[in-house]
């Protein structure tokens, strides 16, 4: 578990200003969802903390500036889980999930996680061998997860994980979250358009407005407000 | 000669131009690019090992000690030139190899002159009988041992191992890779070094067959191309078999048929390749791509 | 003037004075039409070979740079074309029935290996195009009769016509800059129709254009082909400007060169390809006075310097520059309007 903090992010990529100030708080163990219209910033937030853009500001994992390059970041436990999911479709299903976790020397632990996603999601082992861009966009979405945990993060970022997936796998995704969170001791960020269901398993939720922080709170108090649902969340 | 020594002959040419298609395969499966200089960086390489057996090292240790300083002198071309392309237009990754290879052509011929100098085989003499009174050199059937060991070790390495596995992550999606925590500028630094290195040998390996000069990798060099691309790019047994058939194909029409003769005898296996390719457009062992919409 | 569309868009500054860009149209045509009155003949080569390998270089840039296809193979066709005008001459033809022989020649063996090469992509297709300068280069010597083989055709033809009373090289050089700017101008026309919007299709999304109603293979071949023309057409003029050729013209190395030009000149640019095949023809001169034993070696680090600087080509970088100017100029003045 981590604590993620930004104070007074800017970024973009080139002259095009996408985060302007932004500063949120990701509570350690908890489950923070950032929410916004498209373009409003979320997918930049993410990138610019796994060091996928550069920015200016502070943010900060468990008080200390994070490197600027992803794979420092990636070895400090912070696991980001791209829109499109990143799954590498050229290698097999079990090299995809080895590929999470080559920085760590522990394989007894390592085997024994991995046992552990295979219970999880049965699919995994079910396609070992078959090459991971053969999966359908759910079974790629479990994928990526499960790669990510094979890190062994404490920090784990998600994107836009419903894009592309039936609102029943949708669901399946999401209803999880809780329960890898206290399995994997992760605290979660995880940016959604489909605030509904994001906001019903989120401790926390942030919404972004033209790369600014429009709101902060529980995710109850968001869920909540008619009026803020209407003018944010567009229902 | 007989036909069992012509297609043997053929084979180990063909272990030649498939150690330098390794090479090639390497590069373009870490960083994307065909590297023109690849077979340039054999030959400098060579004149290294040249350098020191001439110096009184045995030919081994000469050999070994060009490899090891080509795995840097490779992983530092890449770091210090190419990785300022491999982002943007291919065209311009393709013409900073070319320059890398005037340039290297460049310095051999200002260190070492282009007078022609003979390099010892790391084989013995001799060879074995193939019946009909034919031998078979211990070169010829050194040269086919050695590319079955880089081979061997290659696939090792990269099936067996997690430097492989980080490898080809890191060839398949860079970005991705980095949200892993895999060094990508390092791994890609690797590829260029390992290529380098397996061209060395291939620049070891072909310099007692003929002269070593500035321009000995030329026509190699365009073998390994059709190799590799006939290989796929992509796939270590396909770029051998390849690079087999090519030299099998251009020994035999070269000897049996009189009207291909010496001169056109590379041609034979390239038209071949295309009307090959023609029909499997991915190469023979290429793998397509499975993608889902 | 053709040469100047990439230079000076038409929303740059510069567009918005017409005068000044016909002024310097003029001025750049006074000053190529008295050059060689006025350079030495070693000068006069200099340039009329650029403007051969421009003509080469621009149809590759046709393949390369407009429809996203790589080739090798550029130097065949400049071999086709050249052998074509110098047997033809060889045997006593008039110089246009060469012309023709050589650059239809050029375009039909083009067309021939594009038709099956259009269904292949990338390395594939570079790949086939490599065998063509490999299988050229020895089948020019083994034709000893048509060829004159290894020793290669010496030739005479488009001498100055008396009247003129000009030199030998004065002449070609009019000659082979008259040729380059109709093929300049033809391009220059072509990449403006919906030939060269279809062609920028092809290479942005093949999958895209064929939905928005492109014949992709169609337009492929036809990049293709384009492309052999303007390469058998270059050899054409080549023969023009050296009277000579041989096997040793042809071979993988100038293709290689050539592809080089249009990197350094810049992609999709009429004036690039002109930079491009000066680099090619000049630089070699120079590093070979500052050094004749390091000439190559220079030549190559000079090739590393301009692509380490300028990755995108000389022409792009060029055009950046007079954008910035005009565009300063342009806010000076505004005020006082």
């Amino acid at each position: 578990m981590s604590t993620l903090e930004l104070h007074g992010v800017h970024a973009g990529y080139g002259k095009a200003q996408v985060l302007h100030d932004v500063s949120l708080r990701v509570g350690d163990g908890s489950i923070t969802t950032l929410l916004g219209a498209n373009g409003a910033g979320k997918t930049t937030t993410l990138r610019a903390v796994s060091g996928l853009v550069r920015f200016t500001g502070q943010i900060l994992l468990d008080g200390r500036q994070v490197p600027a390059a992803p794979d420092a970041v990636a070895r400090l436990g912070v696991a980001h889980v791209p829109q499109g999911r990143g799954t590498i479709g050229r290698l097999s299903v079990d090299d995809n999930l080895h590929a999470g976790a080559l920085l760590r020397r522990d394989r007894a632990q390592v085997r024994a996680d991995l046992r552990r996603l295979r219970e999880l999601f049965p699919v995994l082992a079910e396609r070992a061998r078959s090459q991971a861009a053969g999966l359908s966009g759910g079974e790629q979405q479990m994928l990526a997860i499960a790669r990510a945990l094979m890190g062994r993060p404490s920090l784990l970022l998600l994107d836009e994980p419903s894009l592309g997936l039936a609102p029943l796998v949708t669901k399946e995704v999401f209803v999880l979250l809780p329960r890898l969170r206290d399995e994997w001791a992760l605290t979660v960020l995880v940016v959604e358009q489909n605030a509904d269901l994001a906001l019903r398993v989120a401790d926390h939720a942030v919404v972004l407005e033209s790369g600014r922080v429009a709101l902060a709170g529980t995710a109850a108090e968001i869920a909540g407000h008619d009026e803020i649902r209407r003018a944010y969340l567009g229902n | 000669m007989n036909l069992v020594q012509q297609i043997l002959d053929g084979l180990s040419s063909g272990s030649v131009y498939a150690t330098l298609a390794l090479a090639l395969v390497l590069v373009h499966q870490s960083t994307g690019i065909v590297n023109f200089a690849q077979g340039q960086m054999a030959v400098i390489s060579t004149y290294v090992a040249w350098t020191l057996y001439d110096a009184g090292v045995p030919v081994w240790a000469a050999i070994v000690a060009a490899i090891a300083g080509s795995l840097v002198a490779g992983a530092l071309a890449e770091r210090l030139l190419i990785r300022r392309f491999e982002k943007g237009e291919p065209l311009a990754a393709i013409v900073v190899t070319v320059g890398l290879l005037i340039s290297i052509n460049g310095v051999v011929s200002l260190i070492w002159g282009t007078v022609l100098k003979q390099f010892p085989s790391a084989f013995p003499r001799g060879g074995v009988g193939s019946g009909n009174g034919g031998t078979i050199g211990f070169g010829t059937l050194g040269t086919i041992a050695v590319l079955l060991v880089v081979v061997l070790a290659l696939g090792w390495l990269f099936r067996h191992t997690r430097l492989g596995l980080a490898f080809r992550a890191v060839a398949a999606n860079p970005e991705s890779s980095a949200l892993l925590g895999l060094p990508v500028g390092r791994l890609l630094m690797l590829g260029w070094g390992l290529a380098a290195a397996v061209g060395a040998l291939a620049g070891c390996l072909v310099a007692p067959k003929l002269y070593l000069a500035p321009e000995m990798m030329d026509s190699v060099l365009t073998y390994a191309l059709a190799a590799a691309v006939l290989g796929g790019l992509n796939s270590a047994i396909g770029t051998v078999l390849a690079a087999w058939f090519i030299g099998v194909v251009e020994n035999l029409a070269g000897t049996y048929i009189s009207f291909v003769g010496g001169d056109m005898k590379i041609a034979v296996p390239l038209v071949l390749m295309i009307l090959i390719l023609l029909f499997k457009p991915e190469g023979v062992f290429g793998h397509k791509e499975v993608r889902r919409v | 003037m053709s040469l100047m569309i990439d230079l000076v868009k038409p929303d740059g500054g510069a567009a918005r004075r017409p005068y000044g860009r016909m002024l310097t149209g003029a001025a750049l045509v006074i000053v190529l039409a008295v050059f060689p009155l006025v350079m030495s003949p070693f000068a006069n080569l200099q340039v009329t070979l650029t403007l051969v390998y421009a003509v080469a270089i621009l149809g590759l840039d046709i393949l390369v740079g407009w429809t996203g296809q790589v080739s090798l193979g550029q130097s065949a066709f400049f071999g086709i074309g050249a052998y074509g005008v110098a047997v033809c001459a060889d045997r006593g033809w008039p110089v246009w029935a060469g012309l023709l022989f050589g650059v239809v020649l050029a375009g039909v063996v083009g067309c021939l290996v594009a038709v099956p090469a259009a269904r292949l992509r990338g390395y594939a297709l570079g790949m086939i195009t490599l065998t063509l300068p490999v299988v050229a280069v020895p089948l020019a010597k083994r034709l000893e009769v048509v060829t004159g083989g290894a020793q290669g055709l010496n030739v005479t033809i488009a001498e100055a016509p008396e009247w003129t009373g000009l030199a030998a090289d004065q002449w070609h050089y009019y000659v082979v800059a008259a040729g380059a700017a109709l093929v300049f101008a033809l391009a220059a026309a072509l990449r403006r129709s919906h030939f060269g919007r279809a062609f920028d299709a092809v290479r942005v999304d093949e999958a895209l254009a064929t939905a928005q109603g492109v014949h992709v293979t169609r337009y492929k071949v036809l990049a293709f082909t384009l492309s052999a023309v303007y390469g058998g057409f270059a050899g054409v003029l080549y023969v023009v400007a050296v009277q000579f050729i041989s096997p040793e013209t042809l071979i993988l190395t100038l293709s290689i060169s050539l592809l080089a030009g249009l990197a350094i000149g810049g992609l999709r640019s009429l004036l690039g390809c002109v930079l491009g095949a000066a680099f090619y023809v000049v630089v070699p001169n120079v590093t070979g006075e500052v050094s004749a034993g390091q000439s190559y070696l220079l030549y190559g680090v000079c090739l590393l310097a301009v692509m380490l600087l300028m990755p995108r080509g000389v022409a792009p970088a060029l055009d950046r520059v007079v954008r910035n100017v005009a565009g300063r100029r342009g806010r000076a003045v505004a005020p006082g309007d």
